[in-house]
């Protein structure tokens, strides 16, 4: 039999990657739209993940994926490291932002009220089945308010530092090309705060919400109270080569504040968690801004460690390692039964002059030398 | 009247070797560092590659910040050439770089391996790129790598030994298998990576030069030519290989090198080489053709100086 020169394996990649291509069909720009248009949460969620705010490529990405998410994740990311950085934004003041969506949990009313704004929390989760049966659903029409509510609603953050109730903000200026970044230098621990926050506002939903659940519902020593939910449309102001900056266009955010009460040298004060992110994600920035303040409090729970929650929160590090087990691992696994049967005639050589006190077990063996 | 587009270069939809060149630059510093620090891990910002986090995402990174146009290029996966993910590797590499690839090891000038070290000896004019699933050695006794690094920066590795100890005291002998850790240079201790405790001995005073990545976790450390590597051992129980005693390869006649073992029905065992590359050339030359095969590391199963 004639040895087959080794190139099997292109041939298998290439046609499994044609049946999962074929499957999805043609992607058109139109099917890139539609998506854009109808799944705005889905493609903000793969924006926040990704950290790069650009809808037409999140939707592509999606298109691309059929919807896998942590490919399109991936997608985007790996889009993204290759692009130059050309300028810095100016930093966002979400109160000075247009706000269409700002509520708080900790007061009945605060100044700039209750803005409920776009959002499925009161409605009934009925299917609308009809539309399958040829009938289409056509949504309610708005009735407009008499008095809008107000373009950019204060801070209730600000009102709380009033009341000395939270330590003043630190309005430190900072140039923002300083500011530690994340993607460009790797995170080491204690992390920068300017570390913690990015990593949040990439994080993985899923896994964000599961530690931050777990820290809500009693593991953790946090109780959070909402201080504030926003979604905003904030202007990215780019700075002019002439001096000035420009408004080179909006892009949506949500931002979550929590306060906890927690103790300074014996005395009781409030503390702010905060998450921001790229795009509508209530549910990520809520339990994001929750791990925020759990993280580095005393506790054993893992989300009391930064490094726990930064690390295990990253959406392609995690999917990538899981789905990597799914690659071949015969050699380690050769190198563990090796182990396993003793070594064979390896084991002569050694000199066990006294053997070991304790019997061998063998139950143990073969847990240690799996990979 | 000289125009913008005379002073810059041609636009191209990515850079050559795709990285850009600040990530590029980046490899570079950290891999001197880490070849001036021998076995130290050294961390980088480690970009996202379009391919998934653990397929090989750091060894890429070093593969193609150092792949040249006359680079000859041999990407392996458990030893073998044409394992799935090592083809898709070495397809991304050529389309990146326009480089040459080769099953052969001696042809090779740049070898990115999963989890081995071919059995032909390497020279000082190959490099060795190891991906790299977790580059902590001491990520048994420590989970959190900011109390990892704390120890490695004071040598505190009575931790490890002690994991040994254990071993040896509750199961009979040490029961680590791959990624054994391994003192280099005298002061850091290294993993590896997953390769069998075979290749380990390969590294030690090696001519070549060895660059392990680790894409997800983000670390890059080296072993330079000439430089000690010592798996961890005590002085009355020696460290010891795989045994590859009576394993003959189905294909090739070879023995004493390091094989896989293929499971039969009726409960026996057949055996082939685990490096695909070197049993290649034997087998073409087992058919009557001209082949030249290198010096190997082991011969007969036993370890050549």
């Amino acid at each position: 039999m004639a040895y087959v020169a080794a190139r099997g394996g292109e041939t298998a990649i290439k046609q499994a990657e044609c049946l999962f291509r074929e499957a999805l069909g043609s992607i058109t720009e139109e099917r890139v739209c539609e998506i854009q248009r109808s799944l705005p949460y889905l493609v903000d969620r793969v924006m926040g993940e990704a950290s790069l705010y650009a809808p037409d490529l999140a939707a592509l990405a999606l298109a691309q994926s059929g919807g896998e998410l942590s490919e399109a994740v991936l997608l985007l990311r790996a889009y993204r490291t290759t692009q130059p950085r050309i300028a810095y934004a100016a930093p966002i003041a979400l109160d000075r932002q247009l706000t269409v969506r700002r509520i708080s949990a900790a007061f009945k009313d605060v100044p700039g009220g209750q803005v409920l704004g776009p959002t499925l929390d009161y409605s009934h989760r009925t299917l609308k089945t009809e539309v399958l049966a040829g009938q289409p659903f056509t949504p309610t029409p708005v009735t407009p308010a008499e008095k809008p509510s107000e373009r950019a609603p204060p801070a209730v953050a600000g009102w709380l530092r009033d009341q000395g109730l939270v330590p003043p903000a630190d309005d430190t200026e900072q140039d923002s090309g300083d500011i530690p970044d994340l993607t460009r230098e790797p995170v080491l621990f204690p992390a920068p705060r300017a570390h913690t926050l990015q990593a949040l506002a990439r994080s993985d939903t899923g896994g964000t919400l599961a530690l931050g659940y777990a820290s809500m519902r009693g593991y953790g020593s946090v109780h959070p109270t909402v201080n504030e939910v926003r979604l905003c449309e904030a202007d990215v102001m780019m700075p002019h080569p002439k001096g000035g900056h420009f408004n080179a266009g909006r892009v949506r955010v949500s931002e979550a504040e929590v306060v906890s009460r927690a103790q300074v040298d014996g005395k009781p004060i409030l503390k702010l968690g905060f998450a921001a992110t790229l795009g509508w994600n209530e549910v990520k920035t809520i339990a994001a801004a929750t791990l925020d303040l759990a993280m580095n409090t005393a506790g054993a729970h893992p989300a009391n460690e930064t490094e726990f929650v930064l690390y295990h929160t990253e959406p392609i590090e995690s999917a990538g390692f899981c789905l990597h087990f799914k690659l071949p691992h015969y050699v380690t696994f050769q190198s563990a039964l090796d182990v396993f049967r003793g070594g064979g005639a390896a084991a002569d050589e050694a000199s066990p002059e006294e053997p070991p006190d304790v019997a061998p077990d063998d139950t143990p063996v073969l847990e240690e030398a799996l990979p | 009247m000289t125009a913008l587009r005379d002073l810059v270069r041609p636009w191209q939809r990515y850079s050559y070797g795709f990285l850009d060149e600040s990530a590029k630059r980046a490899v570079r510093r950290g891999l001197l560092k880490a070849i001036a620090i021998p076995g130290c891990q050294i961390s980088y910002a480690s970009r996202e590659m379009p391919m998934a986090r653990g397929w090989g995402t750091g060894g890429l990174q070093v593969s193609l910040t150092l792949v040249e146009p006359e680079s000859v290029v041999k990407v392996i996966d458990q030893g073998a050439d044409d394992g799935v993910n090592a083809a898709n590797i070495r397809s991304f590499i050529a389309r990146a770089s326009g480089a040459r690839t080769t099953t052969d090891t001696l042809e090779a000038t740049l070898i990115q391996s999963r989890h081995r070290i071919p059995e032909e000896r390497l020279t000082r004019n190959q490099l060795l790129v190891l991906q790299v699933p977790d580059p902590e050695p001491l990520r048994a006794v420590v989970p959190d790598i900011s109390v990892a690094r704390i120890m490695h920066a004071d040598a505190d590795y009575g931790l490890m030994w002690l994991k040994l100890y254990e071993q040896l005291v509750q199961a009979g002998r040490v029961t680590q298998s791959s990624s054994y850790p391994s003192l280099v240079n005298g002061r850091h201790i290294m993993s590896p990576s997953p390769i069998p405790r075979w290749d380990t001995p390969k590294l030690h005073q090696a001519e070549n030069l060895t660059l392990l990545s680790a894409g997800r976790e983000k670390r890059l450390y080296a072993v330079p030519p000439w430089t000690d590597v010592k798996p961890l051992e005590f002085s009355d129980v020696a460290f010891k290989v795989e045994d590859q005693t009576g394993r003959v390869c189905e294909r090739t006649g070879a023995t004493g090198q390091f094989m896989n073992e293929m499971p039969l029905l009726d409960g026996t065992s057949t055996f082939e080489l685990s490096d695909a590359g070197f049993a290649e050339k034997l087998a073409r030359r087992r058919a009557g053709e001209a082949v030249t095969i290198g010096p190997t590391y082991y011969v007969d199963g036993e370890l050549q100086p």
